[in-house]
This record gives structure tokens, sequence and C-alpha cells, in this order.
């Protein structure tokens, strides 16, 4: 009872126990799914997710949300062929030059929510609309094809059969952990979250750090777009739309307030794989991916009321 | 003079705990038809949790509610309600957006096919409103009003159901001397009415002149049950605290002025207008008048919170006022807010959380957070300040006195050497003050500013070695120590006795 009580109170860890279950009960039943081929192929498309999460869980922290961060991905997608330059063959100018343009585009979301004062959800919608109409133009309707050898190793290469996206993944989660738990700023977020007015009474400051947070969002979707490019090979308008919910969807999971001020990335990586998970299990089953999208709500629903922890604390 | 009567509502030996702690043990307490009761008692001694037991919002452990001398059966709100019970409660329970009118109202809509029937409600909260002192148009919405004018709508809202038994939780706790005069004379002539009262007031003189009758309160025990009439305060405070409380105030101690910290001349921000303003290191600095006359505001201005502007200004020997937070905290300057739930902590966190949160960063080990020393810091701070228990709990569930403790001692680690302290002893208990009394003098001792924001005149009279006393933004009058009086304070505020040199 006691035990149980502490995990109903633990949504990190509820979530990892979700997914651990799922995936051994999926590999018990179904032939192949437990495969060392098919659960790398699992946490490989769990890396994207997880890395859009990355910056949308230190968003939600500090009690916004960005819904750019698909555009930023369909942005980077699109335009790091363009940017990658012929005399470079190792690709890594094309990488900083299209992450510093997703950084630049996330502060352009904290500057508008900063110093216009425009709610986070209309800012980053807008800044969405916005990108998706000039990528129609600049890109038309045709896919962009990748010759960067850097983003194509990112995509499908492998380091002691380890691929590389899930070792980009680990250093991403290990780096925001550490933001988040053991660095000042990672304090202030979460204080920001839960309750702007006394944190600025404090003396942390609402704009410097709205603008560095959006920035870091920008940043994640940024790589998470270089992720994706890598793995398909080609870049389409539309390429990260899927990730807007889905990163949001994994935070949630995690068990982060979406209020802001309560939350882990620690429990962001089981949310992102649980969500993979169930996509994949749905996929090999041949149901209909109606079901995919009833589920996640389902999950989302379940797992918030199984913890009742927005209940509890407001 | 009441002693025939029958009560209203009669609460017979009611026991309640909290997760296995008991908050009150066995409190009987009788409220009598026309009858002024004050319910007396420190932060902790369970006064809020009979409130809630009296009102219905809690169930008893043990015990039970009667009305008009009848077993209740199942008391809830909506039975509370029903027999004609309504509370004011400390925590204002109004909804920013919505009228005067609209929130006297709330939950009791006059009704006509179904619609509300706004003309009826606006002749029924007029007459709550008159009562109160209210002159407010009644479309105004309650977020445009200052907070003690909210309080007041607050009780109106309260009237609007025309009770038999109104529970008042420190209603003058944000009120203007006025405005307590006026709730004064309300309290009176509801009683006269054949209202019952119970009144619950940190204020011992509100106390004893207005009220018949007194319950203590003490560790969830009463510990008195008596008529009013030939007790004096003293006694009172025995009762509550278990001890001979001696004098509430330490004694006045002046310290030698140090180095200039702060001097303002044209100070201008929010409503504050053309202020002179200087204080040295080692003084305690008091600011008083009526409710929201641009106290908090010069604070605020000060701390660069709002935009402020200066003809002339120098901060702790940097020409210039702060423009940020961030500034004014390197200046030296901390500030402490009144409403210290929604301004001075970020309650879902940790004591440790809240008490870190201005010093983060200052705790390094290879470029992070070193939560050894951050873990020391914290138990040191919580140590001198007398902050029990595990620093692992949420804020929230500390009471009022403690958590203005967490929200003063955050800043020590800082090493401020300017305190703005924005009504720090409001709402509470006698125990806590005293403690937060001596701190400040302590403050003052090692060579800090303190500067004192107060709505308790006595509080200003006993601490400070000047006063300003604020009116419509402006100074009107600066008392030198030794012409502080609560006499000065308040009769400057009022706007008596201008031409009487300061």
């Amino acid at each position: 009872m006691n035990v149980l009580g502490k995990l109903m109170r633990n949504p990190p860890l509820l979530t990892l126990i979700l997914v651990v279950a799922v995936l051994v009960i999926a590999s018990l039943t179904l032939r192949g799914f437990g495969s060392y081929g098919h659960l790398r192929y699992i946490m490989e498309l769990a890396a994207v997710i997880g890395i859009v999460a990355a910056g949308q869980t230190l968003v939600i922290l500090m009690g916004g949300i960005d819904l750019s961060a698909g555009a930023i991905m369909t942005v980077t997608a699109i335009m790091l062929p363009l940017l990658s330059p012929a005399f470079d063959p190792t690709g890594l100018i094309g990488i900083v030059v299209i992450l510093a343009i997703a950084t630049l585009i996330g502060f352009l979301n904290g500057a508008g929510a900063a110093w216009l004062g425009v709610p986070p959800i209309i800012m980053t919608l807008a800044m969405a609309t916005f990108l998706q109409g000039l990528l129609v133009i600049v890109a038309g309707g045709s896919a962009v094809s990748v010759t960067n050898a850097a983003v194509i190793w990112l995509g499908q290469g492998r380091l002691f059969g380890i691929s590389a996206s899930v070792i980009l993944w680990a250093v991403v989660s290990v780096a925001v952990i550490v933001l988040i738990h053991r660095m000042p700023i990672g304090g202030r977020f979460l204080a920001l979250g839960a309750n702007p007015v006394a944190a600025q009474l404090s003396g942390v400051s609402v704009t410097r750090h709205t603008l560095i947070v959006f920035a870091l969002s920008g940043f994640f979707a940024g790589v998470a777009g270089i992720l994706i490019l890598g793995m398909n090979r080609q870049g389409y308008v539309g390429i990260g739309e899927p990730y807007v919910l889905t990163s949001i969807a994994a935070v949630v999971l995690g068990g982060t307030s979406i209020l802001g001020g309560r939350g882990t990335y620690a429990g962001t990586i089981p949310g992102a794989i649980l969500l993979v998970t169930t996509t994949a299990l749905i996929t090999v089953v041949n149901a209909s991916a109606g079901w995919r999208s009833i589920m996640f709500g389902t999950l989302i629903l379940g797992l918030l009321l199984i913890s009742g922890r927005e209940a509890r604390s407001r | 003079m009441t002693s025939d009567r029958s009560p209203v509502v009669e609460a017979r030996v009611l026991s309640k705990g909290f997760f296995g702690n008991p908050v009150l043990k066995g409190v009987s307490i009788s409220l009598l038809a026309g009858r002024v009761h004050a319910l007396l008692g420190e932060n902790g001694a369970g006064k809020s949790t009979l409130i809630n037991l009296l009102s219905g919002a809690l169930v008893p452990d043990a015990g039970e509610v009667l009305i008009d001398g009848k077993s209740t059966g199942r008391y809830d709100p909506k039975a509370a309600r029903a027999a004609g019970i309504a509370v004011v409660q400390q925590e204002l329970s109004l909804t920013a957006e919505l009228s005067i009118a609209e929130n006297i109202g709330l939950g009791a809509y006059p009704l006509r096919l179904g619609l509300i029937d706004y003309k009826a409600l606006r002749e029924r909260a007029a007459e709550a409103c008159a009562l109160v002192g209210l002159t407010e148009p009644l479309d105004m919405p309650v977020g445009d009003l200052a907070l003690g004018r909210r309080q007041m709508v607050e009780i109106a809202k309260a009237l609007y159901r025309k009770p038999r038994v109104l529970i008042l939780d420190e209603p003058t706790s944000s009120l203007s001397a006025h405005e307590a005069g006026v709730l004064s004379g309300l309290v009176r002539r509801l009683a006269s009415e054949r209202v019952a009262i119970l009144y619950i007031s940190h204020r011992l003189d509100e106390v004893r002149s207005l009220c018949d009758h007194v319950t203590i309160l003490k560790d969830g025990i009463v510990t008195a049950d008596q008529s009013l009439s030939g007790v004096d305060g003293q006694s009172l405070v025995r009762l509550m605290v278990g001890r001979d409380p001696g004098d509430l105030f330490p004694p006045h101690q002046t310290n030698k002025a140090g180095a200039r910290r702060i001097a303002v001349e044209g100070f201008a921000a929010g409503m504050v207008r053309d202020v002179n303003f200087s204080a040295n290191a080692g003084e305690i600095v008091g600011i008083g008048g009526l409710v929201g006359q641009g106290q908090e505001d010069f604070l605020l201005g000060l701390y660069g919170a709002i935009p402020a502007s200066a003809g002339e200004a120098e901060i702790s020997g940097r020409p210039g006022l702060a423009t940020s937070v961030g500034a004014a905290n390197a200046l030296g300057l901390a500030y402490v807010p009144a409403d210290r739930k929604k301004e001075g902590l970020v309650l879902t966190h940790s004591i440790a959380a809240n008490l870190i949160l201005p010093s983060l960063g200052q705790k390094m080990k290879n470029g992070m957070r070193d939560r050894g020393a951050e873990r020391n810091l914290i138990a040191s701070l919580a140590k001198r300040l007398d902050i029990k228990g595990d620093t692992g709990r949420a804020v929230q569930a500390l009471s009022g006195g403690n958590q203005q403790k967490v929200a003063l001692a955050k800043w020590l680690p800082k090493t401020p050497s300017i305190l703005l302290l924005n009504d720090p002893t409001r709402g509470v208990d006698i125990e806590t003050k005293r403690e937060i009394y001596l701190m400040l003098q302590g403050f003052a001792a090692e060579g800090k500013l303190v500067i004192l924001l107060s709505s308790d005149t006595p509080e200003l009279v006993h601490l400070c070695d000047r006063v300003l006393v604020f009116s419509e933004g402006r100074v009107v009058r600066s008392l030198e120590r030794g012409a502080i009086t609560e006499e000065a304070i308040v009769g400057a505020a009022m706007g008596l006795e201008r031409s009487e040199v300061a």
C-alpha cells in the first residue's frame, strides 16, 4: 500500500514501469517485437521525440508552451541542405549555421513573449504559421535531398552497434537533467513556472529567462530536425509537424505539470519511449491509426488521474 | 447580560486532527444572538480549524455542532448556510473580474425566469454596501479596488445573505483606521439586531473595545471562556501564550548612525510623488498612513520592481535608482512582500527551494550547484530562524508565521544592507511577531538599514527611529523618535493638525 502510494506520487517512475511492461508483454506475445533491431528502431524514433521534448520540457516547466517546435524542425530539415557549402566535406558548417538559425527563431519567440508580452501559446502559434508560409515560398512543394555527411551519419550511423541518434539523445538527456537539477538556471525556471511574481521579486529576471528558455527550445528543435532529416534523407514541408503535439504529450506523460513549476526531464524520457512503443504496437497488430490517437489520449488522461497531481496541488 | 439566552450555534467538544496531529482537542463554544464573541489564540492554536468546523467546511473527528439547540446530523457548508451562518474569510474569496454587485450576490443571485435579475441584485447589493460604507459604483470590477475596500466587499457579501451568525476572521488586518471604525459601528449595530458574531483578531485593543465575551484557544484547548468586562490586555495575552508576555515589543534601541544608504529627491513611482528621503545604516525607518496611500509603491519603486524616477538619487553610494530587481539586489536591497502567498513565496515548492532561490548560484562546485553546501546553508537558516521540521516539505504546509520567517530568511545569505519590509507581521501570531521584532532590531544593530512599512501603528511607534506618514502618494509628515505616537501617526494620516510643524 505504502509502496503503491509512493509510486503513484512518482510519475516518472510510473511511466517508466509502464514502458517496460508494454515492451515486455509485446516482446513475449509478438514475434520480432523484442528483437534488438526492432528495439533499436524504437529508440531511434524516440530519440527524435525526446530531443524536441527536451526544449518543450524546459518551456513547460517555466509555465509556457512551444507550438513552433515542429515548424522549427521543418525549417531545419529543409534549409540545412541549402546551407551546407560544398567545400565542407564534413558538413559541420551547415549544422552549426542551421542550429544558429533554429536558436534565433526560438529567441524571437522569447522576445515576443518577454518584450511584447504576447502569451507563449499565441506567440509560438503565430511563429509556426509564419514559418510554414515562408517554407512554402522557399521550398515550394518539392522535397529536398540531403548529402551532408555529418547529418547522414547522425541519422543512420552507429557506434558499437548503438545508433548515433540514441547516443546523441543520451548526451542531450544528461545535459538537460543537469541543467534542470544541478544548475542555478534550472531552479530559476522552476520558480518562475510556479510563481512568476514571487520569483521576480526574489531577483529572478523574467525577461532574461524567457529569452533563454525559448532559445533553448529552438535549439533542441533544430537538433531534432537534423536527426529526422538524416533518418529520412529528405526534407519536406510538414516533416516536423507531428512532433509538436507528440513532444507535449511526452512531457505530460512524464509527469511534468502542464501548468509549470513542477516536473523533470527524467519523466519525459520514458514518456517519449512510451509514445513510440504504443505506435509500434498498433502498427504491428495492424490496427487502424485512429487507435493510436485514441490510446495516446487515454494514456495521458489516465496517468494524470492516477497520480492526481494537478488536483492535489492547485 | 446574555446568560439567559440559548445559543444559536453551539459546538460541543469538537476534536479534529490532520494526518494524525490533533489540532482541536475537545473544544466547545456557544454563539449567542446579539453577543459579540471574540476568538483569540496564536496562529496554529486552532482558530481556523474551529471556524471551518462551524461553517461546515470540515467534518469533526468527534463532537457535534448544534443549531438552535438541535443536533444537525450531516453538517456541511450548505447546511451551515441554511442555518444562516456566514463567514468572512481572512483570505479574500472575491473574483477580480466580476463587479462589486456580482461578487456580493455570487451563489445567491436573485432569479427571474431562470435568469439573473440584475435589478433586484443591484438593490439588494446596494443595501449591503450601504451597511459597510462602500460608495464605489456597484458595477466596478472588484479587481480595481484597493485591498481594504475588497475586504469591505467581502463583508458586504456576507451581509447580503442576512446572516444570523456572522464569523469575521481578522477582518481589520487590511483595513484603514477609518474603515475599521465603520466596521466596529456595523458590528455593534448587527449585535443590537440580535445577530450572533464571532470576531477573530490579533488586535487586542479592538477586541476589548468591541467584544462582550471571549474564548481563547491555546494548542487546541480552550484556556478561557469568559466575559471580557474587566479583563486587561496583559491577562488575555497570558492566556494565549501561557506565560507572562512581558512587553510585546522589545525596548527601543538607537544605533549609531552609519553611512548614508539611500538619498532620493523628487522621487516618484506609481502613485508616489515628490518624495525627498534619506536614511542611514543602522536606522529603522517606519512607513505609515492609511492603507493604499502609495506606501507599497514607494518600496517597489526603490526596489526597481516598478518604474520609478527621481531628480537626485543615490543608493548604497552609487548614483541613480535601481532599474530592475536584479540591479536592486546587486545594490544590497532586499524586499519582503506583504502578500507572502502570492508574492513572497513559491507555495508549491519546498521550504528549501524557497530559502535558496535568491542566492541560487552562490554555492557552486565545478560549475554546478553544490548540493551539500546548499543543504548546510538551508539548515543553518532554518536553525537561525527557528523554522522547525523537514525543509523538504512544501512551504504551503507551514503556518503564516513560519511562512513569513521563510520569506525573510531567504534573503540573509545575500547579506543585504537595505531591507524593505512590507507589513512583515500581518496575520502573524504574537510569538512570531516578537521574534520578527527582535530580528529587525538585530539587523539595524548590525548596520543594516531597515525600512518597515506597517499597517500596525503600535509597531511603528515601538520600533522605529523615524516614521514617514504617507497620504495620497506624498509624505505628509516625518516624525522623529520622541514625537512618534499612535495619535501623531493616525492624525497625520487622516489629515489632522496640518498646521503643526513635524
